[in-house]
């Protein structure tokens, strides 16, 4: 393990440009998932009635706060889709040294230990830098913090880039570098993956069910049954619209790469049908922010009409409510940054793998704007119909929630946030064409 | 002189790859429908040359001039591009063909860009790869041929439009000298009916035996010794 | 080497059958195309030659209205020597005699001009490439002209290469032995 550990160490240290990216934005991601982590852990620990002089007392009362630290551990589901885009920056690059490794008498498994650790090497930079300002930020604002934060900081910062380890692992584990050079991806029992994804969803919204049978139908229902029936209902619409992600990316490449004559749809089609999966994992965490987004946006709407109508009731501190549903509505828009980061990334790794081959393209007379246009058509072509049954799912979830409190409906303002994430998808996918016009220049011709 | 103008003439071209120089004052001529080999060792500047001429790169210095009186070292860049689309065919070691397009889509690809419709250029591209005897491997995408049905696709798709000039960078380059030969001969045999020039870039002497004529290069510039250098030529001439 | 070997083809030829001389040189020069041909008084001195030594033996004559000629067959020693011959390894350029190498070396002792013998050397090289290019890629060619156009330029191109490096080499020395 020691060995394992300065091997990984030093080919961290003597890694390119492109893996330097990827170390440097899958610290990121550790410093974001440290971040939120450590808030949900100092937000957890209050204990009892307090008045904290931030947010509009929405840290003073145990309830509340537990939506709190729910909703920091709800973000960390993007950032961990972020994590995984950046893991797979360079990896061309990085099964090419695995091959080397493997060549030189390194047992698969080790290979495959060593990667891990590289991922754990990059996550452990990003975690102690936040772990740092969050300890400085801690003793600025809080004095004398109880000895179970630090506690929890500690564990936060040491589980972070272990579970990052472990998750590059387990990312891993189809991998099989052979001394070649060939690394291929084995296929798994697709269908076992599949059932996972399905059963997991299901088991909240089972649980919830049954939560609410045993109590009886007359009993006050507990906090805990609707928490997991959302959970569940925003889990299972998010698998089915990466599911349709990758379905229709797969079915739109067949159908219009047959009937096509325009060469940029041609191109986007094919690609998509070559490797379907590819924009749906890209795409995941978007999708699941749409729902989330296309929820709240409707719930929001649902409470905003129930203050206003029983305004008096609650005159003292409607401040209170709207300061809770705009920080709510700050974590889905911070969501939806880093699905978009993500979306992003994955576009610039995918040009950056193919860079030689887009040169060579653009040389033989391929025009710049098709290759432009190929590229963002392989962004929004699964990207639309998976919106619908994400939007629907979100649709779902505030309509629920307004029947359950006596107001019903479907309004049009939920809408923009489908839009929105179809706008920002096409805006980070357009952040990468500096870098396809860099990789056309016919500079990267002089190595092929 | 009443011989018509040369496809090409590139003179006194420099090209600089940050610091390191590729050509230094290279001069060169393609007439219309002859095969020319540019040889010479590793790095004497042969695809940097080749690049020039095909208006994928523009020199530092030099001029050269498409059919006697179009200055490509100066032509807008939308110009370069329709010019390598419609007049020119590019062929490279590999990387030309799109990974995920079908031999027959890949080739089909230059008549789509020019604004055919699918069913025309599928067509098209089928005789096409017919003549270069893999028509039968159509419905392949390029990793799942050998490496000369690979090339003699990137050959099809090079020659669809009817280019004037085919540029061939080491087009053998990847190949057993079998292979390699089956492609050079369909080459050959096809732009002689053509007529279409071409320019191949290679380091293997049985390659270049293709061709009519030869030009070596040694650190950027072409050796002036032979018969017809087209440096000499080019004075004369001009 | 050519004269070393004739036996051996010519009991090669006859090894398909009885034959006379003038169709033996024929079909040498068929079988052979880019070889120098065989000429038709070497192949009748040959011939008396296998015949002395009990390779071959007369067969007859025909003359076909024409003027008569002597038919030849391989003899059993005939073909054993032949399956010998074949069997037996070539000695791998036991000596290094060569023209252009002997050209190059002495233009050097001779402070002449190597470097643009060199040069002028290749041209030629190039053009017979070139020209068996022609013959081995012509439609119709057949097997024999494309093995014998394969072999010669396999042989050029290792001239070529010699040629390359010694070129290289030329510069440098007078690079060292003429600094700037």
């Amino acid at each position: 393990m020691r060995t394992d550990l300065r091997l990984a160490w030093l080919l961290t240290r003597g890694s390119d440009r492109r893996e330097g990216w990827r170390a440097l934005l899958t610290a990121l991601g550790a410093a974001l998932a440290t971040a939120f982590a450590l808030a949900a852990v100092a937000v957890a620990s209050v204990r009892g009635q307090v008045r904290v002089p931030y947010a509009a007392g929405l840290l003073n009362h145990p309830g509340e706060r537990s939506g709190v630290v729910l909703v920091l551990v709800l973000l960390l589901v993007p950032v961990l889709g972020f994590l995984g885009q950046c893991a797979r920056i360079g990896a061309v690059h990085r099964d090419r040294r695995l091959a080397g490794l493997r060549l030189a008498g390194a047992a698969p498994g080790r290979v495959r230990r060593i990667a891990a650790l590289e991922t754990g090497l990059a996550c452990m930079a990003g975690t102690a830098v936040t772990a740092v300002f969050g300890a400085l930020l801690l003793l600025r604002f809080w004095h004398r913090p109880p000895l179970v934060l630090w506690a929890g900081f500690a564990a936060v910062a040491l589980c972070v880039p272990v579970l990052a380890s472990l998750v590059g692992a387990v990312a891993l584990r189809r991998v099989v570098a052979s001394p070649l050079g060939w690394v291929r991806r084995e296929r798994g029992v697709r269908g076992r993956g599949r059932a996972l994804a399905l059963v997991l969803p299901v088991l909240p919204l089972g649980a919830a069910g049954l939560l609410q049978l045993v109590r009886g139908p007359g009993a006050p229902s507990s906090s805990l049954s609707p928490v997991l029936a959302v959970f569940g209902a925003v889990a299972l619409t998010g698998v089915g619209a990466v599911g349709t992600a990758g379905a229709t990316a797969r079915a739109t490449g067949r159908w219009l790469g047959r009937r096509t004559g325009g060469p940029a749809v041609l191109i986007a089609a094919a690609r998509l049908r070559a490797d379907p999966w590819a924009a749906a994992r890209t795409h995941a965490a978007v999708l699941l922010v749409t729902v989330v987004g296309v929820g709240f946006v409707g719930v929001r709407e649902v409470l905003l009409e129930e203050l206003h109508r029983d305004g008096r009731h609650y005159a003292a501190d409607l401040d209170f409510y709207t300061t809770g549903i705009d920080l709510a509505g700050a974590a889905v828009l911070v969501a939806l940054l880093i699905g978009v980061a993500g979306v992003a990334v994955g576009t610039a790794e995918s040009l950056a793998t193919r860079r030689r081959g887009l040169a060579a393209q653009h040389a033989a007379g391929v025009p710049r704007g098709v290759l432009v246009r190929a590229l963002l058509l392989e962004t929004a072509l699964p990207l639309v119909p998976a919106l619908l049954p994400a939007t629907a799912g979100g649709t779902a979830v505030y309509v629920g929630y307004g029947a359950l409190h006596g107001a019903g409906g479907v309004s049009p303002l939920p809408l923009l946030v489908p839009a929105a994430v179809l706008a920002g998808g096409l805006l980070a996918a357009a952040t990468s064409l500096p870098l396809l016009r860099r990789s056309l220049h016919p500079a990267e011709l002089r190595f092929t | 002189m009443s011989n018509p103008a040369p496809l090409l003439a590139a003179r006194g071209l420099v090209k600089t790859y940050g610091g390191t120089p590729a050509l230094r004052g290279a001069s060169v001529v393609l007439r219309q429908g002859e095969i020319l080999a540019v040889t010479g060792a590793s790095g004497s500047g042969k695809s940097t040359l080749l690049h020039c001429l095909a208006g994928i790169v523009r020199p530092d210095e030099g001029s050269v001039v498409h059919r006697g009186s179009e200055r490509l070292d100066r032509a807008s860049e939308k110009r370069l591009s329709t010019l390598r689309r419609t007049e020119f065919g590019v062929v490279f070691q590999f990387g030309q063909l799109i990974p995920e397009l079908t031999a027959a889509d890949n080739v089909a690809l230059p008549l789509l860009l020019a604004g055919a419709p699918r069913a025309e250029a599928l067509e098209r591209a089928g005789e096409w790869l017919e003549r270069f005897g893999v028509r039968e491997r159509a419905g392949a995408r390029p990793g799942e041929l050998s490496g000369g049905q690979a090339q003699r696709v990137a050959l099809a798709r090079a020659l669809v439009t009817g280019p004037k000039a085919v540029f061939a960078d080491e087009p053998t380059g990847a190949l057993d000298s079998l292979a390699g030969e089956q492609v050079m001969t369909a080459l050959v045999r096809t732009v002689r009916e053509c007529g279409t020039s071409v320019l191949l870039v290679t380091h293997d002497a049985q390659v270049a035996a293709y061709a009519d004529r030869e030009v070596r290069l040694r650190d950027g510039a072409v050796l002036t010794d032979g018969a017809d250098a087209d440096a000499v030529l080019l004075e004369a001439g001009a | 080497m050519i004269g070393m070997s004739t036996r051996h083809i010519l009991l090669g030829l006859l090894a398909g059958g009885p034959s006379h001389g003038y169709d033996l040189k024929r079909r040498h020069d068929e079988r052979f195309p880019q070889a120098r041909p065989l000429a038709y008084g070497q192949v009748y001195t040959t011939l008396q030659r296998l015949v002395r030594d009990g390779l071959a033996e007369v067969d007859g004559t025909d003359s076909d209205g024409g003027p008569e000629r002597t038919l030849y067959r391989s003899t059993d020693e005939g073909a054993r020597e032949l399956a010998r011959w074949t069997g037996e390894v070539a000695p791998p350029a036991p000596f290094v005699t060569n023209e252009i190498f002997a050209k190059v070396v002495v233009s050097i002792l001779a402070s002449a001009d190597p470097a643009g013998y060199l040069r002028a050397q290749r041209e030629a090289h190039m053009a017979r490439m070139r020209e068996l290019t022609a013959v081995k890629t012509a439609p119709g060619a057949d097997l024999a002209t494309v093995l014998s156009a394969d072999y010669a330029l396999s042989h050029l191109d290792a001239d070529l290469r010699w040629m390359t490096t010694t070129a290289a080499r030329l510069t440098t020395l007078t690079a060292e032995v003429h600094p700037a």
